[in-house]
């Protein structure tokens, strides 16, 4: 009987400790939106915000630091979803927030940027993930009233330039998802 | 097969004492700091940045850039053996929002396990304390450490790999390293362990 219960007690504590994937396919983008839907009590607007934009975004230039106008991502790779005019408010646990975000990604993304201002409810998260040859980057931007998550393909070479300035690349590839053909 | 279940009872203790204790070790020798008990003073900063390039995309990073730009073939020899570059950074609106000790997390591991402080490293910014250090192993630098502090802000930059500080300045501004404005040592090295 002791050998039993000793048994059953090692075979739960080996179950618990085995690592099974919260989500068995990991989309990213989605996992992120669905984050933080339930994070700040919003609801996204995808489609109002690109006929806004006359769903021009994935032709839209952005300034490369170092001055010429370049096009980073691939013509069509952008999915981009909006929060538009709600309340993000992190109630003083900003820090929670980029925990669920990091926890819907799982591992297949790595971080590489976070900016977190509380005071503002300001922030900025990057994410990367290879996609074949290329890349996968994958930006949230929130402020008090709005919020845009992109996610962009891009080639190496033009992951390699925006790299050697990480902090300004959310804000790049925000620009050249959201921003309407000049 | 009960008298193997007991026997397995009383190693595993062992076994995972060996087991943790070698990831700790390995952990230590890599030149790679846990930062991740610094995330507590996030909600109180007014301004939090976090940059990290691990393992994987360093090895990636470095082959994106071109061999024919002589810029990049220096960026490119620079990351080549770097393993990791990990950023933070806390702004507080007042002086004093955080405790020596909310750091203590980080210069306990700076203290001890093979990190060497390089004296005579200060800045040239007012009110800045900033410390360096150098991970040896085997006569190899496998990891650098900068520690920035003053009233309103922390500052912590850990990578991974041969680095020096010369190579250090190099890098300064880019890839989420931000501009340290080291002064120059006076001496070169001496172990504070």
């Amino acid at each position: 009987m002791k050998t039993k219960l000793t048994l059953t007690g090692l075979l739960l504590a080996l179950a618990c400790s085995l690592p099974f994937p919260a989500h068995a396919d990991h989309d990213g983008f989605n996992d992120v939106v669905k984050a933080i839907e339930q994070f700040y009590h919003v609801k996204h607007q995808s489609i109002p915000f690109l006929a806004r934009t006359g769903m021009k975004a994935a032709r839209t230039a952005a300034k490369i630091k170092g001055g010429e106008w370049k096009q980073l991502a691939e013509a069509g790779s952008f999915r981009v979803v909006f929060f538009e005019d709600q309340r993000f408010d992190s109630r003083g646990q900003i820090a929670n927030f980029k925990t669920s975000v990091q926890k819907a990604l799982g591992t297949e993304w790595s971080t590489l940027v976070q900016t977190l201002s509380p005071k503002d409810e300001q922030q900025t998260h990057v994410f990367l993930r290879q996609a074949g040859p290329k890349f996968h980057v994958l930006v949230i931007e929130i402020d008090r009233r709005d919020a845009t998550v992109v996610q962009a393909t891009l080639k190496p070479e033009v992951l390699a330039e925006l790299l050697k300035d990480p902090a300004d690349m959310g804000k790049s590839i925000t620009d050249e998802a959201t921003t309407a053909d000049p | 097969m009960r008298e193997t279940l007991r026997t397995s009872l009383k190693i595993a203790p062992i076994m995972l004492l060996l087991l943790f204790g070698g990831a700790m070790t390995s952990r230590a020798q890599s030149g790679k700091l846990q930062l991740d008990q610094l995330d507590a003073l996030t909600n109180r900063a007014s301004n939090t940045v976090e940059v990290k390039l691990d393992e994987n995309l360093m090895q990636t990073t470095w082959k994106l850039f071109s061999g024919k730009d002589p810029d990049e073939i220096a960026i490119k020899d620079l990351l080549k053996n770097i393993k990791g570059i990990y950023v933070k950074s806390f702004s507080f609106e007042k002086e004093n929002e955080y405790a020596p000790a909310e750091i203590d997390s980080v210069m306990s591991q700076l203290r001890g396990g093979g990190w060497s402080k390089i004296v005579g490293i200060t800045s040239k910014k007012e009110n800045e304390n900033v410390e360096v250090y150098l991970m040896m192993v085997a006569d190899q630098i496998s990891g650098l450490a900068v520690v920035s502090l003053n009233p309103k802000e922390v500052t912590v930059v850990n990578i991974v790999g041969p680095i020096n500080l010369e190579k250090l300045s190099q890098l300064e501004g880019s890839f989420g390293i931000p501009d340290l404005d080291l002064a120059k040592p006076k001496a070169k090295k001496d172990n504070e362990n």
